[in-house]
């Protein structure tokens, strides 16, 4: 019975996503919009593919995830350290905390002007800007992990014994563990954004580049392939890490 | 004793940190350690705020009117959201089978990152108001819609037993149970939208405009002012921060009884 339902969820699922493409496609075919505006979808893929090489493409691709490596990656780190430093110590807490409030508000990509100031135009300003991104969503849910612990359960390891730094690494943060990984899921989401915005303005490769490249030339199909690209490689690798943390933090806590 | 009142010892060693950060960071400058372009001191960077009230840049916008704008755009572009993904998020939210054959495009329609459709934007609309508008509402859009759907689905059944128990149709049901019960994931949705807004407004700004706070911040860079780049990153972040609080409040106005929801994704 349960199998069936969800057979029944997965054709469901299917027929939906199958249904769009497919009426994106008549309705492109359809002729009501010029296809040099609207392509439908074969065309957009097909012709995408033949202009731009493979090899190509997935330097593209690649340039992209490894700014979003390198951004993240100090973004998250950092955030959940002082996102556990911030919400062990209290002390570290009312000092640092309006800093970063401050700060916070500031959208990533109003950044974007000071951190060309200050790295150039090369790979660490775009590095920069994605850092800030990844930062405050992890640092914000690690420092609420922390402070939201259920104080019952630090007591109770203390009257086993339990203190310093082997409550805090054996107790606190495991507990604060699901928290955390909301924001790092949301870090690599905001990651993504930022990371296409700032190669619209100043790269000279990366899938955003690609599409803005595209527009110079007026190739909607290129654009429109390149957004799909963006959405997959996206999705595809949010899943992945969605799945990693799954494995890791326990699959009775929903991420 | 009080750690968290206005003026806790928390609070005044928080201030006082901050306040010894700009201090250090004044005389830094004054000194000539700190180079006057990377870093431009407060003092500086409170004439330029003076300077953009009173005179404007570039061209003689001035702060206000580019706050104006910048509001404005993403406030037609958020109300544009709120008005499609609500009672499209109710609907999809109350039928299982539409949320099923829903679920494959509102899974991609979040992942494409809403500034890779700048170009396409472009190519469509033009570089006026329309695409500004629209790609707000898009980055809006979403997790309005992904909230809302979470909202109506995950009801606590019991709740609506109960109501059937007492005999309520399926309209007084939608109505009078599942619409409140759906209220405080909506307004986590709300709340991470107003985020987007301001993040994707920035972006927009980038092009066909010199008005706007992402505009300043952006166009002062060809001018080399990089302390009315920072005075425009202040300002957008105090409204930012403003609109959140303010948000906050009506929140807890209208749902006294259960506020602070996280968002959710899927």
């Amino acid at each position: 019975m349960r199998t069936a339902a969800r057979r029944r969820d997965v054709m469901l699922s299917l027929v939906g996503a199958v249904g769009v493409v497919a009426l994106w496609e008549a309705v492109a075919r359809s002729g009501v919009v010029s296809p040099a505006i609207f392509p439908p979808p074969t065309t957009a893929l097909a012709g995408s593919l033949q202009r731009i090489p493979a090899v190509e493409l997935a330097e593209h691709v690649l340039a992209s995830l490894g700014r979003i490596a390198w951004g993240f990656g100090l973004g998250a780190g950092l955030g959940i350290l002082l996102g556990i430093a911030l919400g062990w110590y209290r002390w570290l807490a009312a000092l640092g905390q309006p800093v970063i409030e401050l700060i916070r508000p500031i959208p990533p990509l109003a950044w974007i002007p000071m951190a060309i100031v200050w790295f150039g135009l090369g790979e660490p300003s775009k590095v920069f800007v994605i850092f800030l991104g990844a930062f405050f969503p992890v640092f914000t849910s690690a420092h609420k992990g922390m402070t939201g612990i259920d104080p019952l359960l630090l007591r109770a390891a203390q009257t086993m014994g339990l203190g310093g730094p082997r409550l805090l690494f054996q107790v606190a943060i495991p507990a604060a563990m699901p928290d955390l990984a909301t924001g790092i899921r949301v870090g690599w989401g905001l990651s993504f954004a930022v990371v296409i915005a700032a190669e619209l303005i100043a790269a000279d490769r990366g899938m955003g580049f690609m599409i803005m490249r595209a527009r110079e030339f007026g190739d909607v199909g290129v654009i429109i392939f390149g957004i799909l690209l963006i959405g997959a490689t996206n999705l595809v690798t949010d899943s992945a890490i969605g799945e990693a943390i799954r494995r890791r933090v326990g699959r009775w806590h929903a991420v | 004793m009080k750690r968290s009142g206005p003026l806790s010892p928390d609070r005044l060693l928080g201030l006082g940190f901050v306040a010894a950060l700009l201090v250090t960071w004044e005389a830094a400058s004054r000194l000539g350690w700190l180079a006057p372009f990377s870093f431009p001191a407060p003092s500086r960077l409170g004439s330029t705020l003076w300077e953009l009230t009173i005179d404007g840049f570039p061209q003689g916008i001035r702060i206000g009117t580019h706050v104006g704008i910048t509001l404005a755009r993403i406030a037609q572009g958020y109300a544009l959201a709120v008005a499609l993904a609500v009672p499209l998020g109710l609907v999809i939210g109350w039928l299982p089978v539409l949320d099923r054959l829903a679920l494959p495009l509102v899974t991609f329609g979040r992942s494409v990152a809403t500034l890779s459709l700048l170009p396409l934007a472009i190519a469509w609309f033009g570089v006026g108001e329309l695409a500004k508008v629209l790609l707000i509402a898009y980055g809006c859009f979403w997790v309005l819609l992904t909230n809302v759907i979470a909202g109506v689905k995950y009801i606590d059944p019991v709740l609506i037993r109960a109501a059937r128990t007492l005999e309520t149709g399926p309209a007084g049901i939608f109505v009078r149970v599942a619409l409140p019960a759906a209220l405080p994931r909506a307004f986590a949705g709300l709340r991470v939208a107003l985020g987007v807004g301001f993040m994707v407004i920035v972006g927009v700004e980038m092009v066909g405009t010199i008005q706007g706070l992402g505009a300043l911040i952006l166009e002062a860079r060809t001018y080399f002012r990089s302390d009315v780049s920072l005075v425009g990153m202040a300002v957008i972040g105090l409204f930012g921060f403003a609109a959140a609080a303010a948000l906050e409040r009506l929140e807890r106005r209208l749902l006294p009884w259960h506020t602070g929801l996280e968002s959710v994704r899927r």
